[in-house]
């Protein structure tokens, strides 16, 4: 679009995180504005996981802090429990009100070193969310928590007691981030890269930790990455970005293999292992990739589109359902 | 590409218990121990009274070392040694009073500025910078002149000369990790303000400013010193500074060094004794944090 | 060798030892391989397993402290002992053997105009004139596809996107035309889409230049279809040396089998079960005696335990280093016995259908 819309929006009791209309802008010098995220709307489902996927500079990670408020998007509107009568817009609140929704949704990061304190020994980095809420002693029943949290992510709790994080391997410390979001029992769970810094003989076993975890504890997961393969082998749902908008929307396996957007399809072509859906006609892009201070006018994609023509200069795609539940910003989707 | 594989959890925490501090380490920590032991208990050792006159019928002082005298006397015929240990309560005090000061003030000063940015970091910012642009020496002959020379102002002048240079090290720390993911996770998990300044920051933070904390010390020593050359010194009492220029006179220095010498080498193996330690631990915790082999 | 030309690059028992203050580590293990002139070869390895390592041996880039032992030769030349001598051959690294790292904006200095970078190493090699000098970076700029070239000359780094200085880069690697160029993990920072150029790019560069070229990565998916040969390395060891398409489609090395199946699969169905490799590397620090992959394999055998496997030929220049390599009946007996034992001889516990327990239960009690 890649472009803009809500029809990919669903209805139903079960959306647990809607995201309209997102909005996210950063000022850069004099009169200068990066628009990093302009106009995203997505939902989750309650055991769902969706799947954002794209390139460094998409919005993606943009998109995963201004859901947790980190900061605050510039407008859009994030809503818990849409559909229900107490929904919460994240974004209207403030404060204690703020702190009281945070542990909802908690956040795994890319870097497995940095996201965890240096100066702390691993058992207090896990117990921490219990601690800001018990005011001091989590309690016996906290301590079990914690115990039985680290142990369901395979880290032996008397190891944590004395270690500090720089004497675990990336891949364990990525388990002690998943725990320290687990210990608050979190309802939606943030993945942003959380295997691209890891070997690839641990990356599996983080991605099967993830899906253990989100069936043990009733999670739901927002997954951003820019490996295709580990989105689709994660994902239910799959969101695919651009320069700050969304380009198609759709049921992974679905999306995967009968990709619409031009963009879609020379991502799937370009992945080392190519997707079957594609040719090597579909990878062939332009390297232009302009700045998000000064996106292109209409479609962001067409100055590396393939298929541009003279409308998608003029005119922004509207969002649009090719197919049951799949959904894609072109004037021109390949069907 | 890491040069070791990833190593785990017992290999790795031997290595760290196997980096242990050297000689190197602790030969100026003793010093430091014993001068500020010396200077702590002066009070009950068998010590000469640093103001008494040991004036020797027909001889004209000062008088050189000998071993009635270890550092000789000066050209009152005042015992060198006990005058220097004397010295070293008021110097050394002014030295950790100054840089207590000017941590409590810069440090929180600047770490509240890196942390919650906005309107308290610009003008913070502002602060820091005209003090640093205020001609510092001028501003102490002012306020010591307008006062006392009682050793609590000259800390205080001293220390607010070190709020800059401490808090802008303490805003540039605290910047370096407010911006990683550990503090993010931290406020997802809906903690506050003071939780992450103290709990997550202040413990990362220590170190950088651990090492200018001995530095401080070191500099207001220095600094005391550079007063006492122009008059400005503590008004009672004796410090390192007052006893060096009470020796620097052209003639007291051709016909009898040791009464410059005397402090000049305690004040001199005490400042490179302490600043020594701070780049020893400075380089030590930076390997610890970083982690080997990551 | 009868009959044969000499192999352009032969690196033979290659050794690299780093003094640290929790060991030595044996960052390269005993490595060796020979590389013919206008071939390619890919070096695959996770990190640990002294891919880059081998690579700044072969580019003169380890640091004075490490020790090294083997031979690596060179065009009939000792490039250990050229090393040593130092300043006779300052025109052999980035002349003859070239290298294009993987950071590009740390391979580039930021102050200085790309055109001047390119031209700089050419004026000191080749003796070139200002000009010249300058005319042939542009020309240079041309050949690895930046648009503009002319204009481009006199731009800083920090104008250029990543794939563009990525392209600088190469463009300065190639200056000096050279004969082997190391490219060490070089689309690792980049977008998959402009990673599918540079690698394209390399490719097309290296046919029409006749040059030899080594792709380390870590990455198998970088290698398929693109180089001749792939060594798979393994904690400081060659685990596997074959033909590209070999290493896919009937890999010997039970660890290349294990990488190849960990890693998720773009055609695979959403919510496909990963197969982990079970355990992890061993310590550099002291490298075990018998096979470093014994602890996660699960063929291992009393043999793998007590003795480092060889690296032994299978026929069409495959080589693994192996007491049971894959599909062969060694790995059938050794599979099938510790399947009815329950686990293998390091005591890794595997399921009656072969597959290790801890690949099975994923995540619960098991360390990464």
């Amino acid at each position: 679009m890649a472009g803009r819309g809500t029809i990919q929006l669903r209805s139903g009791e079960d959306i647990i995180l809607r995201v309209e209309n997102l909005v996210q802008e950063f000022p850069v010098g004099r009169d200068r504005v990066v628009h990093a995220v302009s106009d995203v709307s997505f939902d989750l489902r309650k055991g769902e996981t969706l799947g954002i996927v794209g390139e460094s500079g998409c919005g993606k990670s943009t998109t995963a802090r201004a859901i947790v408020q980190l900061p605050p998007p510039t407008s859009g509107r994030v809503v818990l429990d849409p559909s229900s009568e107490n929904e919460i817009d994240l974004t209207r609140l403030s404060g204690h009100d703020l702190r009281n929704a945070r542990p909802r949704l908690q956040m795994i990061f890319q870097d497995p070193i940095s996201s965890l304190n240096p100066r702390r020994r691993v058992k207090d980095i896990v117990s921490e969310g219990l601690e800001i809420w018990s005011d001091g002693d989590i309690g016996t029943e906290g301590r079990e928590r914690v115990e039985e949290v680290l142990h369901a992510v395979g880290i032996d709790p008397v190891v944590a007691a004395s270690h500090r994080p720089h004497q675990f391997s990336g891949g364990q410390c990525q388990r002690i981030s998943i725990a320290r979001a687990l210990t608050v029992n979190p309802e939606i769970l943030i993945c942003d890269e959380p295997v691209s810094a890891l070997d690839v003989s641990v990356q599996a076993k983080i991605l099967n930790l993830l899906e253990d975890m989100k069936a043990r504890y009733e999670l739901s997961l927002v997954f951003i990455s820019h490996d295709l393969s580990v989105v689709r082998n994660v994902s239910d749902r799959v969101v695919v970005m651009y320069l700050g908008k969304i380009c198609e929307v759709g049921g992974a396996d679905r999306l995967y293999d009968a990709p619409a957007h031009p963009y879609t399809r020379a991502l799937l072509a370009s992945a080392p292992e190519p997707a079957q859906s594609v040719g090597v006609a579909d990878a062939v892009l332009g390297d232009d990739l302009p700045s998000p201070t000064d996106p292109p006018s209409g479609c962001r994609f067409r100055t590396r589109c393939p298929l541009a023509i003279d409308r998608c200069a003029t005119e922004e795609p509207l969002m649009q359902e090719i197919d049951e539940d799949h959904f894609v910003a072109c004037h021109l989707p390949s069907t | 590409m890491k040069l070791t594989a990833e190593p785990p959890m017992d290999e790795s925490s031997g290595a760290v218990k196997a980096r242990r501090l050297g000689p190197g380490f602790w030969l100026p920590m003793g010093w430091i121990f014993l001068i500020v032991g010396v200077a702590l208990l002066a009070p009950v050792l068998p010590l000469k009274d640093p103001t008494d006159y040991f004036i020797r019928p027909g001889e004209r002082p000062p008088y050189p070392p000998s071993a009635d005298h270890w550092f000789g006397t000066d050209q009152d015929a005042r015992d060198m040694f006990s005058r220097i240990i004397s010295g070293a309560r008021v110097s050394l005090a002014v030295g950790f009073m100054t840089v207590t000061m000017s941590f409590i003030v810069g440090g929180t000063l600047g770490m509240v500025a890196g942390l919650v940015r906005g309107w308290f970091d610009r003008l913070a910012s502002f602060l820091f910078l005209v003090v640093l642009s205020f001609p510092g020496i001028v501003l102490v002959i002012l306020i010591i002149a307008l006062i006392d020379r009682s050793v609590l102002t000259i800390s205080v002048v001293l220390a607010i000369g070190g709020i800059a240079p401490v808090g802008r090290l303490a805003r540039a720390a605290t910047l370096s990790f407010a911006e990683r993911e550990f503090v993010i996770a931290a406020r997802t998990l809906g903690a506050r303000n003071s939780r992450i300044l103290f709990r997550e920051l202040l413990p990362n933070v220590v170190i950088p400013m651990g090492a200018l904390v001995l530095l401080g010390v070191a500099a207001a020593i220095l600094a005391e010193g550079g007063l006492a050359f122009l008059g400005l010194s503590i008004e009672k009492g004796e410090t390192w500074g007052k006893l060096i220029r009470n020796g620097s006179g052209s003639r007291v220095l051709r016909d009898s060094p040791w009464v410059a010498f005397g402090p000049i080498t305690v004040m001199f193996l005490t400042l490179a004794s302490i600043n020594y330690i701070g780049d020893y631990l400075r380089d030590f915790f930076n390997v610890r944090e970083t982690g080997l082999g990551q | 060798m009868t009959g044969r030309q000499a192999p352009l690059l032969s690196v033979r028992d290659l050794k690299v030892v780093f003094p640290t203050p929790i060991g030595m580590v044996h960052a390269v293990d005993g490595v060796s391989f020979d590389l013919e002139a206008g071939q390619s070869m890919g070096i695959v390895g996770e990190s640990g397993s002294g891919k880059t390592v081998t690579a700044k041996t072969l580019m003169n880039l380890l640091p004075s402290y490490a020790l090294v032992d083997g031979s690596v030769n060179f065009d009939g030349r000792d490039l250990r002992a050229l090393a040593a001598e130092r300043k006779t051959e300052k025109h052999l690294w980035g002349v003859e053997i070239s290298m294009v790292f993987q950071d590009p904006m740390t391979s580039l200095n930021p102050v200085k105009k790309v055109g001047e970078q390119i031209a700089e190493s050419v004026r000191y090699h080749l003796g070139q004139t200002r000009t010249a000098a300058r005319r042939q970076a542009g020309d240079l700029l041309e050949q690895v596809g930046i648009p503009e070239p002319g204009r481009r000359l006199d731009e800083y780094p920090h104008q250029l996107s990543g794939g563009l200085r990525q392209r600088v880069v190469i463009a300065a690697a190639l200056a000096c035309e050279p004969r082997i160029l190391i490219a060490d993990e070089p689309t690792t920072s980049l977008d998959v889409t402009v990673q599918k150029h540079i690698l394209d790019l390399l490719d097309d560069l290296r046919t029409a230049r006749g040059m030899a070229m080594i792709l380390v990565t870590h990455d198998l998916g970088v290698v398929k279809g693109r180089t001749d040969e792939v060594m798979v390395m393994y904690a400081g060891r060659t685990m596997e040396e074959a033909s590209t398409e070999a290493v896919f489609s009937q890999q010997g090395h039970p660890y290349t089998e294990a990488l190849i199946e960990t890693i998720p699969k773009i055609n695979s169905a959403s919510h496909t079960r990963l197969v982990p490799i079970p355990g992890q590397p061993p310590v550099t620090t002291s490298p075990p005696t018998g096979c470093p992959f014994a602890d996660r394999c699960r063929y291992a055998t009393d043999l793998c335990v007590a003795q480092g496997p060889p690296l032994t030929a299978l026929g069409n220049g495959h080589h693994v280093a192996c007491h049971t390599p894959v599909r062969t009946p060694a790995a059938e007996t050794a599979l099938a016995a510790n399947a009815a034992r329950g686990h293998t001889a390091t005591g890794l516990e595997i399921h009656q259908s072969g597959v290790p327990i801890g690949a099975v239960t994923g995540g619960l009690g098991e360390q990464t």
